[in-house]
């Protein structure tokens, strides 16, 4: 995995996509059981209809985590100092997610050279799920 | 249940400690489809310059949910939180230190704010830590609750 160089990157470019998808009730059940999150919202479809939701709704956190992977395909992860997320839209089984990326801003600040990220997760009709900023320290 | 007010503000989970086994890791990996090598791979990991395989970027969830185990979302109902309407709005890691596996990773769960009306949010800070003072990830999570009928 090759180091992110802040020289090698412009504001407006694109880092690398992931699909992942279709998100099956499978999928929701192992992350259940990895990350011990076992609200059954994600994994009950008669509780989540008795909550008024749809039916079973993907964890966040397993987006999250999927975006995560888009990140470090791209960045090492020792290069992440900031992640953060903000949920938009419930994800669904049956939904194919699309992870994309673009720099926003390079900035020096304290010597470290910074790539300032926007990230989107989005179904494959392009309804914004999730939506992240990241931070990378480039050398 | 207790109602939701701004009174819980600085109410804290108790500490918990969540050690790192690369077994857990590796199933956190396989759930999210994660194959990159470094992850896996003792080796590759420190033919990248890793000193082992690192944990991926949001495994740190797994430590408040295995660390502290069913009495999270208890806590949650004592804070006047409804989880069967709660929904996560937001998380965010800052990155300190990294964590490898075997490593006792101290953590405290605090509420940093309250925000009662029509829609009701709860915002927690979450540390983790080595429990002397080196801090690996600061992480603040915000959870809004959905009135009825929505």
């Amino acid at each position: 995995m090759n180091k992110i160089k802040f020289a090698d990157y412009n504001e407006g470019q694109d880092i690398p996509e992931l699909r992942v998808g279709p998100i099956k009730q499978m999928d929701l059940v192992r992350y259940a059981g990895a990350s011990g999150d076992f609200n059954p919202i994600h994994n009950d479809v008669e509780f989540a209809k008795s909550a008024g939701l749809p039916g079973t709704i993907a964890h966040g956190m397993y987006i999250m985590a999927l975006m995560g992977r888009q990140v470090t395909n791209w960045a090492p992860p020792t290069q992440v100092k900031f992640f953060g997320v903000k949920f938009k839209g419930m994800s669904l089984p049956g939904e194919t997610m699309v992870f994309t990326g673009k720099i926003k801003k390079k900035k020096e600040e304290n010597g470290d050279k910074l790539l300032m990220v926007s990230l989107t997760a989005a179904n494959d009709k392009g309804e914004v799920k999730v939506s992240g900023d990241l931070t990378v320290k480039a050398e | 249940m207790a109602e939701l007010s701004k009174d819980i503000v600085g109410r804290k989970m108790e500490p918990f400690t969540f050690t790192v086994e690369r077994g857990k890791v590796k199933e956190f990996l396989n759930a999210i489809g994660e194959t990159n090598a470094i992850y896996h791979d003792v080796n590759a990991a420190k033919a990248a310059g890793y000193a082992d395989t690192p944990i991926p970027l949001t495994f740190q969830t797994a430590f408040t949910f295995w660390g502290y185990g069913d009495k999270f979302w208890s806590d949650l109902d004592s804070f006047g939180i409804d989880t069967k309407r709660l929904l996560h709005m937001k998380e965010e890691y800052t990155y300190l230190e990294p964590i490898y596996p075997g490593t006792t990773v101290s953590c405290q769960v605090e509420v940093i704010d309250v925000k009662v009306g029509k829609m009701n949010m709860v915002t927690f800070k979450n540390t983790y830590s080595d429990g002397k003072g080196k801090i690996f990830i600061e992480a603040e999570m915000a959870i809004v609750i959905r009135p009825e009928g929505m």
